[in-house]
């Protein structure tokens, strides 16, 4: 619609995170005038790539190219990207990178119809048909350096794959075409606990499916900040929220 | 600006990607004094991706933008290949260029039938209520079949070849991860039939509606200014070839290949907008504002190498001339675009060598830089590493399409003003004509400045920048 502010609504769906003033306001604006509110999409859930930016100051971001900007009527950047939940109550998260179309259409229609919309809980593992059996590997392997078994689960081949950390509900479609997955659901329901340690889960998983030593594998982690700090470390207020992911 | 004059603000704008605003700034008298067209957020990505490694970079980098992350991805893995100095194989050129055509039958039926289309099928005075595709759906079903249709057999094209339907993770350096089944291209071959006839009919719409309306469009302004796109012996081309200028009269300036863009193309920051600006410079052109897209495609190309497309194109400067510079031609020019990527589709998979399985080849991480340019649908997008020994990112430079617009959609966003605005008096239809001006370039605010954020706003200040008056509809009590 053409309209330039926000009426009242039954349901408003919200894509996108907060990184400016601006949107705070905008975001408050929008949870005053609408019944129940839905985030969709991963910058708007848990901050997402976007909150890759959260690794650098607000300087750093500005500083390069952006020097000649102080004092311009430009809406002032907040201190880091937030997803929307830090302003605002949220009634269900669609996460996903992109949000998979049919947990959205599945999500409006149980809205529609007064239901709490079916859930997916689990790791993407469940949906990938790979078939995991550990191997006695010497090291771990980048994305494209070696080309993947059709069957096999890829961290058993040496993969640093996040799909037995991450939510499930897409279906597995970048493991099943060969790719790792990169954790775009966001951590599943079982790391949503405050205790929980997404990393040394992960370096388990990788340990005992390559035979590589724990040590070895923590190291190669910890050397890239782009394997978790992309989707599964983004924010959402852990142990409160949970249950409303979708 | 003398005292006591006064802005008007479009925010949001809307039916366009990403967050813009307009600013409109009057004199004493009341008349337009200057008018901004700008970006409210940034992300940074720029900035944040830096130490990443190149095999991460495409997947990643193609999150600046859901509706052209396929141009992002192949301009990513096109600049790593220069930089490493693999040559892919032709299969997997073909594949990538399919890719590409999807990218742009998505985005034009996207940019048509959503987001142009409510504005000629409608008046600018209609109630803004009504201005949307869906109610045009209500009205005429068939047509919102249609632009489903299209747009699906774009997404059909990524999910088959890219592996998913935003945020493609097929393509890597070294070419595909996985090649095209036989019984894929052939769905794929069906379904590009009816994308032709569906590419056809809409073109025939378009240019209906565009010609019941051109005496009031002509009039939404006109930028002469160079035109920039690739080209291939002198034909449209979306994935390879050089890249061509010609000047506001239609004589090529100069022609390069992609290593020497950075050459002829400078970046620029404004301190009023969240979005970069880029201006040509050489010898003779120093600080040279030029326009890319889809009306540049056809000012710096004489044909097209498909059927119908080529027909279209010749009748497209038989009209408005060559180059053509009014702005409301990149919504025809944009038909065009799509017809031809339509036809391309059908070509490329006419080819039964395309299943074939040498998709892929081992690259190796190496220091050096690489430059990757490929037609997007708002033009000419360019992405520039350079790279550490291990493959990891150390610099990084973007040039995107509605960034290289930016000149020209301010310059373009002023005459409109003037021409609606006399005295303080603000004509109505005033919003409407700028967003459609705005909206003409289908801008992508979200690309210009990495970011994701608000969007288009229009405000009235006085000339120390002191807000009189924000809009939506308010303006038009001022």
């Amino acid at each position: 619609m053409d309209l330039k502010e926000i009426p009242e609504v039954d349901l408003a769906i919200v894509e996108g995170g907060i990184r400016t003033e601006a949107d705070e306001d905008l975001i408050r604006q929008t949870r005053a005038k609408s019944k129940l509110l839905v985030a969709l999409g991963m910058c708007a859930t848990h901050g997402g790539v976007t909150s890759l930016g959260n690794l650098k100051s607000v300087k750093k971001l500005l500083e390069k190219e952006y020097s000649l900007l102080k004092g311009t009527k430009l809406p002032e950047l907040t201190d880091l990207m937030y997803p929307i939940c830090n302003f605002v109550d949220v009634d269900y998260y669609i996460p996903g990178c992109p949000p998979m179309p049919l947990l959205i259409v599945h999500t409006l229609k149980a809205i529609a119809n007064n239901k709490i919309p079916e859930r997916h809980t689990s790791v993407v593992c469940i949906e990938c048909r790979r078939k995991i059996i550990p191997k006695k590997l010497d090291r771990l392997y980048g994305i494209y350096e070696k080309e993947a078994d059709p069957d096999l689960c890829l961290v058993s081949q040496g993969f640093v794959c996040l799909g037995s950390v991450t939510r499930e509900g897409c279906g597995a479609p970048c493991p099943r075409a060969g790719f790792t997955c990169f954790g775009c659901r966001g951590p599943a329901d079982s790391l949503l606990y405050r205790e929980r340690d997404c990393y040394t889960l992960l370096v388990n998983v990788i340990s005992s499916r390559t035979g590589i030593p724990e040590m070895t594998v923590k190291k190669e982690l910890y050397r890239n900040p782009f394997i978790f700090h992309t989707f599964i470390f983004s924010r959402l207020e852990r142990t409160k929220e949970r249950e409303r992911v979708i | 600006m003398s005292k006591g004059t006064r802005e008007i603000t479009i925010s949001p704008t809307t039916r366009i990607e990403g967050h813009g605003k307009v600013t409109i700034t009057l004199d004493a008298e009341g008349n337009v004094d200057d008018a901004y067209f700008y970006a409210t957020e940034i992300r940074g990505f720029d900035i944040f991706l830096m130490g990443m490694e190149a095999a991460r970079l495409p997947f990643i980098i193609s999150r600046i933008c859901g509706v052209c992350s396929t141009a992002h991805v192949i301009a990513s893995v096109k600049a790593i290949e220069n930089a490493y100095q693999t040559q892919i194989t032709e299969t997997a050129e073909k594949l990538r260029e399919l890719l590409l055509m999807g990218q742009i039958i998505n985005n034009h039926a996207l940019a048509f039938f959503f987001l142009t289309l409510p504005d000629f099928y409608y008046t600018s005075e209609e109630d803004p209520r009504k201005r949307n595709v869906f109610q045009i759906m209500r009205e005429k079903p068939e047509i919102g079949k249609k632009a489903i249709t299209l747009r699906n057999f774009g997404a059909r094209i990524f999910e088959v070849i890219g592996k998913r339907e935003v945020h493609i993770v097929s393509v890597i350096p070294g070419g595909l991860i996985t090649p095209l089944k036989p019984h894929e291209r052939e769905s794929l071959l069906r379904l590009s039939e009816s994308a032709c006839t569906i590419a056809h009919e809409a073109t025939a719409l378009g240019k209906e509606l565009f010609e019941r309306n051109w005496q009031d469009f002509r009039k939404a302004g006109t930028c002469k200014t160079h035109y920039m796109a690739l080209t291939q012996d002198n034909a449209m081309e979306f994935y390879d070839g050089n890249i061509r200028v010609v000047d506001p009269d239609g004589i090529t300036q100069t022609e390069f290949t992609p290593e020497e863009f950075m050459k002829h193309v400078q970046e620029k920051t404004s301190p009023w907008t969240y979005a970069k600006f880029a201006y040509l410079r050489s010898e003779k052109l120093q600080k040279t504002v030029f326009q890319v897209g889809p009306t540049a495609r056809m000012n710096t190309n004489t044909k097209a190498t498909t059927e119908d497309a080529n027909k279209e194109l010749q009748e497209f400067k038989k009209k408005f001339g060559s180059p053509a510079h009014a702005t409301l031609l990149f919504d025809y020019a944009r038909m065009i675009d799509l017809l031809y990527a339509c036809e391309r589709t059908r070509q490329l998979l006419e080819d039964e060598t395309l299943t074939r399985t040498d998709t892929r080849l081992k690259t190796m991480p190496r220091s050096g830089s690489g430059i990757g340019v490929v037609e997007a649908p708002r033009g000419t997008l360019v992405h520039r590493y350079a790279f550490t020994e291990t493959g990891l990112l150390k610099a990084m430079k973007l040039i995107i399409p509605t960034q290289i617009n930016n000149a020209a959609i301010n310059l373009n966003v002023k005459d409109a003003a003037v021409q609606f605005i006399h005295r303080g008096e603000i004509k109505p239809g005033l919003l409407n004509r700028i967003e459609m001006v705005v909206r003409a370039y289908d801008p992508c605010i979200k690309c210009a400045t990495r970011q994701e954020g608000d969007s288009l706003k229009i405000e009235i200040r006085d000339s120390r920048g002191r807000l009189i008056e924000t809009s939506g509809g308010s303006i038009f009590k001022a």
